[in-house]
């Protein structure tokens, strides 16, 4: 994308005034968005992007800014603009560029630039109707499809390049219920780097009566127990709680700045024996796969957590070189906008051996979380909050009546530990997770657990409708 | 180094690409158009440790193209600005026009909508000059200087977590085919910090900003005493006890809480069946005789702006007038669905967006109460000093709420220890019932939005601990 003798006059300009590295990121990225409402296509929009992103290091200090072209002249001036922040001299030069291998390869069947938009509509208007077909309470539907497909080229100091061609797919649905004055609603979405081949395998009209379900089911709600008590988190987006309450604070940014509880806990048991953790960019075609991050370095698995034993952060170039640790290519950024940053990929708590139903049977009284409205966590407290948007009461060991207003509170070391159980059946969800204003996709997931006590937050004994 | 002052204003290359652009969108079959371009010159510096972890600069430019066809509309943008680049812009937000389905209401604003006749604030406003000139080393060194205080104003607070200092030179410009076209430019500067206390084997954090039009307008001094103080409070915080018991909000909590309501009185919101606030134009909502407004032109107002995302003019709307729902927020097209005009609520996060509804300066009228006489007549109850999990927590069809909170335990209106770990349940109508009394100590906030509240003391709410 950019030629071979202007990326070595940038990365040396950038080199120019003392810094220890360079680095330039060049995007082109076409867009395609629909989004359903009321029953009709309300928005399509379409973008177009291209531009870089320059970096250089000295010491402990990231220089970073970008420009929206990829014109020489823009591009020299910038550079020269970021390596006038320094003020001394480098030795160090870029003779040769040696591009990088990836063993993660996908292929691409339905590129979303072959798909006719009134294919997209289509889809939308299926899910409209199927929603809506699945019951008379269903009173809103919104839906969002959304295409990507981009190319990306790294070059930096250290002589390496990687190039990568990307495809995303996204479809989502929202589906709202309302009985009375009673409202409630269900949402579940489908995405993958792949393109639109991803809809034979995974029925977006399923989907939506999935969807439409939870709704639904969300309509006997009754208020949730409050208080300490056992929780059953479901398989798949229940992996969210693992991925707030400890995936940020495994993230190597968060340790090296003292602002994790993970902080020199390395080979130290950090949970149950039943709990193991992976972070995996390779899973072909999942949503939080790539082929290189977003520093050029090739995806990869990362085993966490081993048998209750922290085995590694997430790093990024930087804090793997800082911290002494081994890359795992998780240095990850929203755009050319963006500095790379550790971020998760795919992360998820790995199987167990237990069958899930027998986990809910061994409940006497507690929760079944099954799904999360999102949440937050702070890395330096590892206080975090869940909101479960589709929960259950479980008593004497069986599923009761569906749970409104619930909320998990606790604090993600304190939770690990109280895992008691893992099952066997893991299953992912898709995402988008924000920090320090990056918004990426993610992949959450877990098999169902049980966690020996957590607090929930309800409206118990508040006046009902 | 060098600063912003070889910063141009971009006024005519704006203006200049909505004419090319608006010509070559004559020799396409569409009923009306619409051009919005805008430019951002960014510098972010983080320090860590009394040493700049990250400095950046960006100067990016865009172009985004709204397309109304047969009463329907279609969006493309694009980042690059040669001639082929637009042509394919536009031909994508034709084709987009021809996929969305078709609405009365489709149109672009009319006459006595436009700003162009009647700005009710001035550029001169927006727009200072003198933040171009700070030197970068300025900038940074107003971060250390704030990592510093922070450290400074306690002997527990071990670690800084994060400054960030950032600043934005933005200008904006729309030509539509109505024969609107105008534009202006303003600048913004925020800064951040995040402190983190250690007592025993707990661990706290706690964060504050200061922002304004240039760093003139930031008092360091106090944006330190905040974080610290809001760290250290809440030590050695403990469960209690699940209850009802009677809620005092500081403003940074209180304006969270205003902006879930921000979302619901948005028309479009409304208009989905997706608000609680909707059918009830002219219902007393609050207990108490709360006035709340929606004001475009406030001088201090970060989101204060000459006119909105579609050239509307931006105006002063009274929301909630003595605890009474008086209007819902609207751009032009959810304006016409209820048979209005536009309050001049579009709001385009950049040219990659369409303009949709939302607020600009949004708050709580303060009154004379001060902040101890809220705690005074709470007696017993929390003191709310920080909540997590709000964009999660709440159930915006259903309105319920439920967020984690810490702070202080009152009792006989005086702190008896600090409470962390529990959760707050609400729900929105219930919380606008149960607000008693709102205090004089009020404070902007920028969320999504500039939003403003007191301190406000809320009754008889749920909190679940132990």
């Amino acid at each position: 994308m950019l030629e071979n003798k202007l990326t070595k006059k940038v990365l040396n300009i950038l080199l120019g005034n003392g810094a220890d590295f360079s680095e330039v990121f060049v995007q082109k990225r076409a867009f395609n968005n629909l989004r359903l409402e009321d029953s009709k296509i309300e928005n399509s929009t379409s973008g177009y992007e291209l531009g870089c992103g320059l970096r250089l290091w000295i010491g402990d200090s990231t220089f970073y800014a970008f420009v929206d072209s990829l014109e020489e002249d823009k591009l020299i001036n910038a550079a020269k603009v970021l390596s006038s922040a320094l003020d001394g001299s480098s030795s160090l030069k870029v003779l040769d560029l040696t591009g990088v291998k990836s063993s993660y390869r996908t292929r691409i069947k339905k590129s979303p630039a072959s798909i006719y938009s009134d294919k997209k509509r289509d889809i939308l208007k299926l899910i409209d109707k199927n929603s809506r077909n699945y019951s008379s309470k269903i009173i809103q539907v919104t839906s969002i499809l959304s295409d990507v497909e981009e190319e990306i080229f790294i070059a930096n100091s250290y002589g390496s390049f990687s190039s990568e061609k990307a495809v995303k797919t996204f479809l989502a649905v929202n589906a709202v219920a309302r009985r009375g004055n009673n409202a409630t609603s269900g949402y579940k979405s489908i995405a993958g780097t792949s393109g639109y081949e991803i809809f034979d395998l995974k029925s977006p009209g399923i989907l939506a009566e999935n969807a439409s379900k939870i709704a639904v089911n969300m309509l006997d709600a009754i208020n949730a127990p409050t208080g300490e008590i056992p929780v059953v988190i479901g398989p798949a987006f229940g992996g969210v709680i693992f991925h707030e309450a400890c995936g940020h604070g495994l993230e190597a940014d968060a340790v090296m700045k003292d602002a994790s509880v993970f902080k020199g806990m390395i080979g130290k048991k950090i949970a149950g024996k039943a709990v193991s953790a992976v972070d995996d960019s390779t899973i072909k075609y999942h949503w939080g796969s790539y082929k290189f991050d977003g520093e050029g370095f090739p995806s990869s698995k990362t085993v966490l957590i081993k048998d209750g034993i922290l085995e590694s952060y997430i790093y990024d170039l930087r804090t793997s070189r800082k911290m002494k640790g081994k890359q795992t290519g998780n240095g990850r950024r929203q755009s050319f906008r963006h500095i790379p940053i550790p971020r998760m990929s795919n992360t998820y708590i790995d199987n167990g051996s237990e069958d899930p139903e027998s986990i809910i049977r061994s409940v006497n009284k507690g929760i079944y979380a099954k799904e999360f409205a999102g949440g937050q966590v702070d890395p330096a407290t590892g206080d975090f909050v869940f909101g479960i948007s589709e929960g259950y009461l479980i008593e004497g060991g069986r599923l009761g009546l569906p749970i409104k207003g619930a909320t998990l509170i606790g604090n993600g070391l304190e939770i690990l530990k109280k895992i008691e159980a893992v099952g066997n059946n893991l299953d992912f969800a898709p995402g988008f997770c924000g920090k320090n204003g990056q918004s990426i996709s993610n992949e959450v997931g877990q098999p169902t657990i049980k966690v020996s006590k957590i607090t929930v937050g309800g409206i118990k004994d508040q006046d009902a409708e | 180094m060098q600063n912003n002052r070889k910063y141009r204003v971009r006024v005519r290359q704006l203006i200049n690409i909505c004419k090319d652009t608006a010509r070559k969108i004559k020799k396409y079959n569409v009923d009306e158009f619409e051009i919005f371009t805008a430019s951002s010159v960014d510098n972010e510096i983080e320090i860590f440790k009394s040493k700049i972890e990250t400095l950046s600069f960006s100067d990016s430019i865009g172009i985004g193209i709204r397309i109304f066809k047969d009463k329907s509309v279609g969006y493309a943008y694009t980042t690059v600005l040669g001639d082929n680049s637009i042509e394919d812009c536009i031909k994508k937000a034709v084709s987009n026009s021809e996929i969305t389905g078709k609405e009365e209401y489709n149109y672009l604003p009319v006459e006595e909508e436009y700003a162009h006749k009647r700005k009710l604030i001035s550029d001169e406003l927006l727009f200072r000059e003198n933040l171009l000139d700070y030197r970068i080393e300025d900038k940074v060194a107003m971060a250390k200087k704030l990592e510093d205080l922070t450290r400074s104003k306690d002997k527990r607070i071990t670690d800084i977590e994060n400054v960030a200092y950032q600043d934005s030179i933005y200008e904006t410009a729309i030509l539509n085919s109505a024969g609107f076209c105008d534009n202006y430019k303003k600048t913004t500067c925020l800064i951040y910090v995040n402190a983190i206390s250690k007592e025993g084997n707990d661990t706290s954090t706690g964060d504050y900003f200061g922002c304004g039009r240039s760093p003139d307008d930031i008092d360091l001094n106090h944006v330190a005493s905040k974080a610290a103080d809001r760290s250290v409070s809440i030590l050695g915080g403990k469960k209690i006890k699940s209850d009802r018991v009677s809620l005092l909000l500081d403003p940074a909590v209180s304006a969270q809480f205003l902006s879930v309501i921000a979302d619901g009185i948005t028309a479009d919101s409304v208009q989905k069946k997706k608000s609680v606030f909707e059918g009830k134009i002219g219902e007393k909502i609050f207990s108490a005789d709360i006035n709340i407004f929606d004001d475009g032109t406030l001088p201090e107002g970060l989101s204060s702006k000459p006119f909105d995302g579609e050239g509307v003019i931006k105006g002063r709307t009274c929301v909630f007038n003595k605890g009474y729902l008086k209007t819902y927020l609207y751009n032009t097209f959810t304006a016409r669905k209820d048979k209005t005009l536009s309050t001049g609520n579009a709001v385009r996060a950049s040219y990659r967006s369409t303009p949709e509804v939302g607020i600009s300066n949004f708050y709580i009228e303060p009154s004379k109460d001060g902040f101890n006489e809220l705690l005074g007549h709470m007696k017993d109850g929390f003191y709310v000093i920080d909540i997590i999990g709000m964009h999660s927590g709440v159930n915006h069809v259903s309105g319920q709420i439920s967020v984690g909170a810490k702070g202080l335990w009152i009792k006989n209106s005086k702190p008896e220890n600090p409470v962390k770990e529990v959760t707050i349940a609400t729900d929105i109508l219930n919380f606008c019932k149960s607000i008693e009394k709102v205090g004089s100590d009020f404070a902007f906030f920028p969320l999504s939005g500039y939003v403003g509240s007191p301190s406000l003391l809320v009754r008889d709410v749920t909190i679940s601990g132990k």
